[in-house]
């Protein structure tokens, strides 16, 4: 694994040059430009605070903004590093076959546009919660979040890349994925708040054993509260990120040999 | 020091008829057992002993499905062999299908960054070539413009003077000169003489026997996978000719065989 990220970082150029070309293709045509990623999270938010915060936000939209925009950065972020993450091999296809890369950098490609475009995002909802709150303790937080931000960023590396190598063996996988996508959505407090879940009977698992759920608890609660998150779900962030980067190692280990085969 | 090394080397594709299996049917068939393989193997490469040292200049030929564009990937690394090993020292640089590798929305200027890096260039190291490169490939103006205007000629004038711009040890060639109009094909012709000046391995994948006569001092002889005839070229050239233009010769691909 040292090895695939040493050559990595040899052909970083390479990565920096089409991470900057991605960027700039997304926004070739629109007028506003970058200013999508900014135009993006807030409309979503005012739609749905002037929609739905009384009857799921508990009517306060102090506190239903916040947790609202801050959780669809997050959401965001992950959804797309994975379902765009799917087409990375498949989509790097003339590369693969012109020069023998580590296949890592395709995936990397992705995720860290993503991570651009969503880090935008956060930017935003952490100027919008300290805005709407009335008190600058939510961009104090952001230390606080950065250890967080960064597994964050390297478990959607990591899934990122299963699901790639995954996508090119069943071209269905992507759309799955969406499904499933769209399926958790609903199933994480990210428009609601977590006690909805809880006052049901039996459905407190669904948020304890949610992968984002963990990374909401440990970007938004902070930024959202001001305070530091409990230690424990620290390590429990850093234990799921070392299982799914240990799935990546895997399967790129096991696969990266025959996959240029089905390409 | 350049010096590629294949030992044993054999290569078996398992082809399969419908490239991209959705999982709906992955888990049918494998309900029902439906008889009829849907793959087959082909033995691209067999049982290859190779060595080429310094100064050598490789030309292969053949006819076509022998495998030479295989070779060529398997060298180069995008190919790893079923069985043997695959030995390569010193910068590989490859020039394969030349449309593969260009981003078709950036400009010309743009590609020849990302190809140079492909190829493991700095930016800083890029800065003191980029004029050359564009001067070799006589684009001018026309490197302002997005890549996915261009033609096929200047599709591979760019990834040429690219390609040899960063001075490879091992530079792998395939079949990508016939593009070329004929002053770009004298160019091209100098430029490898040039680099072959220094002590460098190239090994080129043509047709036309003219430039391999022209360019190599060794050619290899493949046929449904496996080499033939490996000598001087004239002797191997001479010996190709007069298999194909002798007795009736049909050229199938590769070595076939459906799996069991």
């Amino acid at each position: 694994m040292i090895q695939h990220l040493a050559a990595i970082w040899k052909f970083r150029h390479f990565l920096n040059a089409l991470v900057r070309l991605d960027l700039r293709l997304r926004y070739r045509r629109s007028i506003l430009g970058v200013g999508w990623s900014l135009l993006n999270p807030i409309a979503m938010t005012v739609v749905f605070t002037v929609v739905f915060a009384e009857l799921l936000g508990g009517g306060n939209y102090r506190t239903y903004v916040p947790h609202l925009i801050i959780g669809m950065a997050v959401w965001g972020f992950l959804r797309e590093a994975t379902i765009q993450g799917c087409r990375a091999l498949i989509g790097n296809e003339s590369y693969i076959r012109q020069s023998p890369l580590p296949y890592g950098i395709y995936t990397l490609r992705t995720v860290l546009g993503q991570a651009i475009h969503s880090g935008i995002a956060l930017a935003v909802a952490v100027v919008v919660t300290a805005a709407v709150q009335g008190k600058p303790d939510a961009l104090l937080a952001v230390w606080l979040v950065l250890p967080a931000v960064a597994l964050m960023f390297m478990f959607a590396w990591a899934m990122a890349t299963v699901c790639a190598f995954v996508n090119v063996y069943f071209q269905d996988a992507q759309h799955l994925l969406e499904i499933g996508a769209q399926i958790l959505f609903f199933l994480t407090p990210i428009i609601y708040t977590r006690d909805v879940l809880d006052k049901r009977p039996g459905m407190s698992w669904v948020a304890d054993l949610n992968p984002v759920n963990l990374f909401l608890d440990l970007i938004r609660a902070p930024l959202v509260t001001g305070g530091p998150p409990p230690a424990d779900l620290y390590l429990a962030a850093a234990a799921l990120t070392a299982a799914a980067i240990g799935l990546a190692v895997g399967t790129t280990a096991w696969l990266q040999k025959k996959v240029i085969f089905h390409l | 020091m350049a010096l590629i090394e294949l030992t044993d080397v054999s290569l078996t594709f398992t082809v399969h008829r419908h490239k991209r299996v959705s999982l709906k049917e992955y888990l049918v068939r494998g309900l029902f057992r439906r008889a009829g393989q849907n793959t087959v193997s082909v033995h691209a490469l067999s049982g290859l002993n190779l060595t080429i040292r310094d100064g050598e200049r490789v030309g292969v030929i053949g006819h076509n499905g022998a495998g030479k564009s295989t070779l060529l990937k398997l060298l180069a690394g995008i190919y790893p062999p079923t069985v043997g090993t695959r030995t390569v020292a010193g910068k590989i640089c490859s020039l394969f299908d030349i449309s593969l590798g260009f981003e078709p929305e950036a400009t010309g200027w743009d590609n020849i960054a990302y190809r140079a890096y492909l190829q493991g260039e700095s930016p800083a190291s890029l800065k003191g070539k980029i004029d050359e490169i564009a001067a070799f490939t006589e684009l001018g103006e026309f490197l302002n413009v997005a890549v996915r205007h261009y033609s096929a000629g200047m599709m591979m004038r760019l990834a040429f003077a690219i390609a040899t711009a960063i001075e490879p040890e091992v530079l792998l060639v395939d079949e990508v000169l016939a593009v070329g109009d004929l002053s770009f094909q004298q160019k091209a012709q100098a430029r490898m003489t040039e680099m072959m000046s220094s002590a460098r391995v190239m090994v080129l994948v043509a047709h036309d026997l003219g430039t391999i006569r022209g360019m190599c001092n060794r050619v290899v002889w493949m046929q449904h996978g496996a080499v033939v005839m490996d000598g001087p070229t004239d002797a191997v050239i001479d010996a190709y000719v007069a298999s194909v233009t002798g007795p009736v010769h049909t050229p199938h691909v590769g070595a076939v065989a459906a799996a069991a």
